[in-house]
């Protein structure tokens, strides 16, 4: 029979994961800014809401990580690796296209050469994420294969069931059903059927918008200045995207001791590709909102089988000049024979 | 053509150390350096995976990386020497370290020339000022096992004399008989004394003509002289998959993460930086 956690149980389960180690991590409201940030109760989530501010992403490929530290000596160079952290967590209330979000760098970060930052805390960390009931204008996970109830990154999906009492529980994965054999004894049989998910409708025919994007013709149709004649190049859409992964690597210091980070980078900037001889590769702000299009779109699709993309609408959400991918992918549509 | 070590449970961002145990002046702005690694593991790696054609991050705490290729060949793996123009931060640090100092490595990345599908064919070496380091590791690793080539012809040029790179083993290259070297300096960069060609690369090598039969060639230079050169090239009858080239882009990672580095869908650093003209012109001009 399907098993239900009931909300009123949740700080019970907290308290339990908390117990054998874990932290809990969910969407939090603070500074008015809603993200996934760690709790000590279940009071402090912030569940009812389409979905966080901020991406998962950062759970995973934090804003600024520290690689190594340095020191030079006379004779010598010494270094201190800083080592991923590790520490088992468990996601509680994950939206699925921030789930789906992570899954998707996945192959990226492993390609021929695994990023331990990645990965140690991709190992460590249990994402349950709560199927959406709620939706808004700008959620597009439908148009990319995706659905609000979509399993891909999860471990555990749940179905809110009528009334907010709790949720049904979907396993996903061993490490899922790990996590929820720690509380089998808080979750209870139930025959409740679940809320529907979210009605959220096709904003693009992604496929016909693909084929576009491989034509070569298009590469350099007026369409890409036309489109981005607006964009400010502030890079909000890379830093919300839960799959955008570029970024910089920089010492923090002098030439005596310091700090190596990597940091998040976005190809909305000049800076990315300019090289030291001042020729750009993408020197207008049309050139690197196509590479983004066609990163997500049609190169990594056709390297990973995966589109670079998971439809939770950021980028369009928060755009302070209104052109996210929605906006990009329909006004391709309208050129499609 | 592609050959990776999984570098699995290891910090994939962290360099080697190598000591700077010969530094040379090439040009203006221009410097070589032999480097010697420091821990033998990090030697070991490199021998068993530096291939001609591969790249590195050359780097100095507390400035940064920069990206150039190896320039030593895949048959001298004692150490590494490599050949840059200071122009930016990491790069006029390094030119500011001495014999003893201590730099940093990653790598060595990338793809490579494919040399054992050269064998038994004629080469044709095409460089182009600071671009005869990529090319000068593919021209050692073929002449120090010169009995497996045929017919081997350099032409290199630079905008003045001053500019040519490695002049003593120009020098040495104009000596050997089983070598046809062909310089050329840029018109108003010849000085007096100066007995070898006055013309941009293309031309010369038109009055070179070399012949496309059963010759492969090897180009790297600037962007604008790898254009014309490709067009002389075809009017001498070569076909674009026996030419290679190489792509210079910026890159932080160097190992298909950071994401800068790609023009269309190629990641340089992982599918590169070693394509064929024919693999180069499918790529979207407007990227490179």
């Amino acid at each position: 029979m399907p098993k239900i956690l009931s909300a009123d149980k949740l700080d019970n389960c907290i308290e339990r994961w908390k117990s054998s180690g874990n932290t809990v991590i969910g969407p939090v409201r603070k500074s008015n800014i809603s993200a996934y940030r760690p709790v000590e109760k279940a009071s402090e989530f912030e569940l009812d809401i389409v979905l966080p501010d901020l991406s998962i992403k950062e759970l995973f490929f934090p804003q600024t990580e520290p690689i190594l530290k340095y020191a030079i000596r006379k004779q010598a160079i010494d270094t201190t690796e800083f080592l991923p952290p590790s520490g088992k967590r468990i996601v509680f209330g994950a939206r699925p296209c921030d789930a789906s979000g992570v899954a998707i760098d996945d192959p990226l970060f492993g390609w021929d050469y695994r990023d331990e930052y990645w990965f140690q805390r991709r190992n460590e960390t249990v994402i349950v994420s709560i199927a959406c009931v709620k939706a808004d204008d700008f959620c597009m996970c439908t148009s990319l294969n995706l659905a609000p109830d979509s399993t891909m990154g999860s471990d555990i999906l749940l179905r809110p069931i009528n009334g907010g009492k709790g949720w049904l529980v979907e396993e996903i994965t061993d490490r899922g059903r790990d996590a929820f054999a720690s509380i089998a004894d808080l979750l209870q049989e139930s025959t409740e059927s679940p809320v529907p998910p979210a009605a959220v409708p096709e904003k693009f025919n992604l496929e016909a918008c693909v084929e576009w994007l491989k034509n070569p013709e298009n590469f350099e149709s007026r369409f890409w200045k036309e489109i981005s004649v607006r964009c400010i190049g502030c890079a909000s859409c890379t830093y919300l995207c839960p799959t955008c992964h570029c970024f910089d690597i920089q010492d923090e210091g002098d030439t005596y001791s310091g700090i190596r980070r990597k940091n998040w980078d976005s190809c909305s900037f000049a800076l990315f590709t300019m090289h030291t001889s001042g020729h750009n590769p993408r020197s207008t702000q049309s050139a690197r909102w196509r590479q983004r299009i066609m990163h997500k779109f049609n190169y990594f699709p056709g390297k990973f089988s995966l589109n670079k993309c998971s439809g939770c609408g950021r980028c369009s959400r928060q755009c302070p000049v209104d052109m996210g991918i929605t906006e990009t992918l329909q006004e391709i549509s309208k050129l499609l024979p | 053509m592609k050959e990776h070590n999984h570098h699995s449970h290891q910090n994939i961002y962290k360099p080697a150390v190598m000591k700077i145990v010969a530094r040379h002046d090439e040009a203006p702005g221009v410097k070589t350096m032999r480097l010697e690694f420091q821990d033998p593991a990090d030697h070991e790696l490199f021998r068993e995976n530096y291939r001609t054609g591969m790249f590195g991050l050359y780097g100095i705490y507390g400035e940064g990386e920069s990206t150039f290729c190896v320039a030593s060949p895949e048959t001298r793996k004692d150490y590494i020497e490599c050949t840059f123009r200071q122009s930016g931060r990491v790069t006029s640090a390094l030119a500011n370290s001495d014999i003893g100092d201590l730099i940093t490595f990653r790598g060595p990345y990338g793809n490579r020339f494919p040399i054992e599908d050269f064998y038994g064919k004629n080469l044709l070496f095409i460089a182009g000022g600071i671009a005869l380091p990529p090319t000068r590791s593919v021209i050692w690793s073929c002449l120090d096992q010169r009995d497996k080539f045929g017919k081997v012809t350099i032409v290199y040029g630079a905008r003045t004399v001053a500019d040519l790179v490695y002049k003593h083993e120009l020098e040495e290259w104009e000596k050997r008989d089983d070598v046809d070297l062909v310089l050329t300096v840029d018109p108003g960069g010849e000085t007096p004394d100066w007995k070898n060609k006055v013309g941009f690369v293309p031309t010369v090598l038109e009055q070179a003509a070399p012949s496309p039969e059963n010759c492969v060639a090897v180009l790297c230079g600037p962007p604008i002289m790898i254009k014309f050169t490709l067009v002389s090239l075809k009017k001498l009858g070569f076909e674009e998959r026996n030419v290679y080239t190489t792509l210079e882009n910026r890159m932080k990672c160097g190992v298909g993460k950071c994401g800068r580095c790609n023009v269309g869908s190629v990641y340089v650093c992982k599918e590169g930086p070693v394509f064929t003209a024919e693999e180069v012109s499918r790529m979207p001009a407007a990227d490179l």
